[in-house]
């Protein structure tokens, strides 16, 4: 048997309003992308070729999904009309189906199957009238049954609901959620039922976690945290010291801040939406609720290709003031290992005021372990901050953000200004900041 | 910022009704505001039904008014949130330090009936 899985743009244009950074077809359904619960269910019932039939973009999709080889099967991709009704689909995918036995999946709907189940069935069946149909869509089996399954064995029970609006999808992410790995093939993994969690999480000592939860790739979960019960977490999330997330999805890139409560809602990076009323809310505070951006090789490469420039650049006008002052320094003992020396002494004033008790740390700007502007690499290191190890929101650095916005550096609100610096920056800003810190400790001291 | 006084069973009552957005931009405004209607009263209410949006700032001012108003054994309400705002207060678990009422008459009635609330004590 093979599956066609057709998908027409009006039925998901809410996902576009509601959660405008995903692609309708991998909005994540306890983290899994929705369009592989449709390929789970058709190889359910034993399909090994799945088309799927957009109107819409499909770049995406097929990005992720690739040729289907990850679940054996072939998987391949065409344009629907918006107008195609169901024969219409059969007509112009004639060659793919080559006149065998194939279900038509329509509808963004979600299949509730069971995999412990066998769906082989549905080959057998003698019906041109749909098997499952709900105000979205139907599931529909065409062409001649196939012959040599087992003919006489009951067909296990599944049903489709529509995935109409953010309501729905928070029901069924739930119900999902309850029901867990018993019913379907879920990303993660877990020594206890209902509870999942991905690759590369970091759960502090000091955090609670209270099933069922389902916690997805890259996921810092910072001390103090209570997470659950029924909670989703994304992929590439950062829970902030302090928060408790209950009865709540937290979708893929967001960032939650400290000692905030999310109880049934979902957050998607900086909008927090109340399922029950569809109310959704643009949080303007990055301290608060922040979208992480998924940064791009390329971009990280520009940035530290230009930040390295800039370092180059500020290691050639202090060198010769290092080599005068260094070894009177280092004579006199005010040059320590920690390259954060005494402001002592005329000497020790100028180094400081001209920054060169930085100059150790631009050669590692140079070989792309430090930024030249980032969070404050002293304060983090001595643990004064609780910043996560890396990513977006916190990037070690020769001169901080804080610096240069003159807020005292090892201060609670200095860690809100490098934060949204951090989130905010571009390379080119970077360089600005970078003059700004400089003047601020040239006129001002540290 | 609209202000007028009430009185009611003897407790005069200030309400003011917040319009807009309540940001950083303007919320030193009602802090300095605020600071001279408890000079009157220490029994506000706040309406917020005309409140569209509230950031960390004007939450925080909020707060801050709230804290003056207890040190002068009086107490702010709220009326009127919006689902928006209310879930500002909800996320940050402000919502827990004030008394919350669907419209600013019951708001100030609640100040007849205790004048002093419970979170205040």
């Amino acid at each position: 048997m093979k599956t066609l899985i057709a998908i027409k743009e009006q039925y998901h244009t809410w996902v576009h309003e509601a959660f405008p950074a995903m692609h309708p077809l991998l909005l994540p359904l306890c983290n899994k992308p929705f369009i592989e619960y449709l390929i789970d269910f058709a190889i359910l019932a034993g399909s090994r070729e799945v088309r799927l039939l957009s109107d819409g973009q499909l770049t995406e999709v097929e990005e992720h999904c690739g040729t289907g080889s990850r679940w054996g099967i072939e998987l391949s991709y065409a344009n629907l009309h918006p107008a195609d009704d169901q024969q219409q689909l059969l007509d112009k995918n004639r060659k793919f189906c080559g006149g065998g036995r194939t279900m038509i999946l329509t509808g963004y709907n979600f299949i509730s199957y069971n995999k412990q189940k066998s769906y082989l069935d549905l080959a057998t069946i003698a019906t041109d009238t749909p098997i499952a149909s709900c105000p979205g869509g139907t599931i529909t089996l065409k062409g001649p049954p196939e012959s040599g399954a087992s003919e006489k064995s009951p067909l296990a029970p599944f049903s489709i609901t529509p995935l109409d609006s953010v309501q729905s999808y928070f029901r069924i992410s739930m119900e999902t959620l309850q029901t867990g790995s018993s019913r379907y093939v879920l990303p993660g993994y877990g020594s206890e039922p209902d509870c999942s969690i991905g690759k590369n999480v970091i759960i502090s000592k000091t955090a609670q976690i209270r099933k069922p939860v389902s916690i997805g790739d890259n996921v810092q979960i910072l001390p103090k945290t209570i997470i659950g019960p029924s909670a989703i977490i994304g992929s590439n999330v950062v829970i902030d010291n302090g928060c408790s997330v209950s009865g709540s999805i937290i979708i893929d890139n967001t960032y939650i801040g400290e000692n905030l409560e999310i109880d049934m809602r979902i957050a998607a990076g900086n909008t927090l939406i109340d399922p029950t009323s569809g109310v959704s809310l643009t949080m303007e505070d990055p301290h608060l609720l922040v979208g992480i951006k998924t940064w791009a090789t390329t971009a990280i490469l520009k940035r530290k290709t230009i930040h390295a420039l800039a370092a180059t650049i500020l290691l050639v006008l202090q060198f010769i003031p290092f080599i005068l002052l260094f070894p009177l320094l280092k004579l006199q003992g005010k040059w320590k290992d920690d390259p954060y020396m005494q402001e002592t002494g005329l000497a020790g004033a100028l180094a400081v005021a001209i920054s060169l008790d930085r100059f150790p740390l631009l050669l590692k700007v140079i070989t792309g372990k430090l930024d030249i502007i980032g969070s404050s690499s002293r304060s983090t290191c001595a643990g004064k901050h609780s910043y996560p190890d890396s990513g977006p929101l916190s990037r070690l650095a020769v001169f901080s953000y804080a610096e240069a916005e003159d807020w005292p550096v090892n201060g609670s609100d200095a860690a809100i200004v490098e934060r949204f610096h951090a989130v905010h920056s571009t390379p080119i800003k970077d360089i600005g900041m970078t003059i700004k810190a400089l003047i601020n400790r040239l006129t001002k001291g540290r | 910022m609209a202000f007028r006084l009430d009185t009611l069973n003897g407790i005069t009552v200030g309400i003011a009704e917040l319009n807009g957005r309540l940001v950083a931009e303007n919320s030193t405004i009602l802090q300095k505001t605020c600071s001279d209607w408890q000079q009157k009263t220490p029994f506000l209410v706040f309406d917020c039904s005309n409140l569209d949006f509230i950031d960390s700032s004007g939450l925080g001012t909020i707060v801050g008014c709230l804290r003056k108003a207890l040190e002068k054994n009086g107490d702010i309400k709220l009326a009127g949130l919006n689902a928006k705002v209310a879930m500002v207060f909800e996320l940050t678990k402000a919502k827990k330090l004030f008394s919350i009422f669907s419209n600013a008459g019951e708001a100030a009635a609640s100040f007849a009936a205790s004048p002093v609330s419970s979170k205040t004590q």
